[in-house]
């Protein structure tokens, strides 16, 4: 990838995340406190952006939301969904618990 | 002055029961939330669900909670009602109500059936609240489940990180399937019978 190319991949990510993240939050304000993890203030700041701020933000060089799954526990049971099929659902739903469990702490 | 407001406190209510309705509440979780007559509640209820409610006692006892599959589900939907508790300023009941629609919508997306009624869940809620249930950390994977009050946490394992013997045994539609093989890999200790 060219410097280029990043540049303007990340602006495109950056801004599909803002305009969901905006969406979200204007459709259901606490749901999207959970579903993105941000706190009370930022959901505030990005529900009232406008698009020429939203283009504005977008234009960095570095991405704008962060990795949430940033332990060992949960990224195993996130990728070792591969071995047994069957217990498919059940590391997916523990790693859920975990996740809503943990973002509660942080906020 | 004192009657407009009145007015719309009861457009409010009655938005809240409908929506409780639609996520299949039963009528004593309205008579409690809400402060709409018996009669009107009989009326909107027979009028969205289309159908009479259902009759009979609630579920009183916390031991459904403790078994292994709806533990789980409980959990979940507990670690996103805490959520919400702590990041938004909510009425009690719509922060049941919003957690509920996001454990549901959860579930499914695993291809799980919502173990947990609304009305479980809102139960659940205040058997929290009474001190009767509280959540208590695994000590192998950290997460918090629904629990006894006064479970020691040093030594607590939950149902995930230690299936018991019989579980994911089911056969039913949208229950959480185990495969035995899988769960004596990991936990190597747990000498559980493997015959199928």
């Amino acid at each position: 990838m060219s410097p280029e190319q990043i540049l303007a991949e990340i602006r495109e990510a950056n801004l599909s995340y803002l305009m969901l993240a905006q969406s979200l939050i204007r459709t259901d304000r606490e749901q999207a406190l959970y579903r993105l993890g941000v706190s009370e203030e930022t959901a505030a700041l990005i529900g009232t952006l406008t698009p020429a701020q939203m283009m504005k933000i977008a234009g960095g060089s570095t991405l704008l939301c962060r990795f949430r799954m940033d332990d060992d526990i949960v990224w195993n049971l996130l990728t070792s969904h591969g071995k047994g099929a069957a217990n498919d659902g059940l590391s997916r739903l523990h790693a859920s618990i975990l996740l809503a469990g943990r973002h509660s702490e942080a906020a | 002055m004192a009657r407009n407001k009145s007015i719309l406190t009861e457009a409010k209510q009655i938005e809240r029961a409908v929506t409780l309705i639609n996520l299949g509440a039963r009528l004593q979780v309205l008579e409690s939330e809400t402060d709409l007559s018996y009669e009107r509640l009989l009326r909107l209820y027979k009028e969205v669900a289309g159908k009479s409610p259902s009759k009979g006692q609630l579920p009183f006892s916390t031991d459904w909670f403790m078994t292994w599959q709806p533990n789980i589900h409980s959990s979940l939907f507990l670690n996103i009602h805490e959520y919400l508790n702590k990041s938004a300023a909510l009425d009690e009941i719509d922060n049941v109500i919003k957690a509920y629609q996001l454990y549901t919508e959860q579930i499914s997306t695993y291809g799980l059936e919502p173990l947990l009624s609304v009305t479980r869940a809102w139960r659940l809620v205040k058997f929290v609240d009474n001190g009767m249930l509280t959540m208590t950390a695994c000590s192998k994977c950290g997460g918090h489940y629904v629990t006894h009050p006064h479970e020691i946490a040093r030594h607590f394992i939950c149902g995930l990180c230690n299936p018991p013997a019989r579980a994911g045994k089911g056969k039913l539609a949208g229950s959480l399937q185990l495969s035995r093989r899988d769960c004596d890999q990991t936990h190597t200790d747990h000498a559980a019978p493997t015959a199928h």
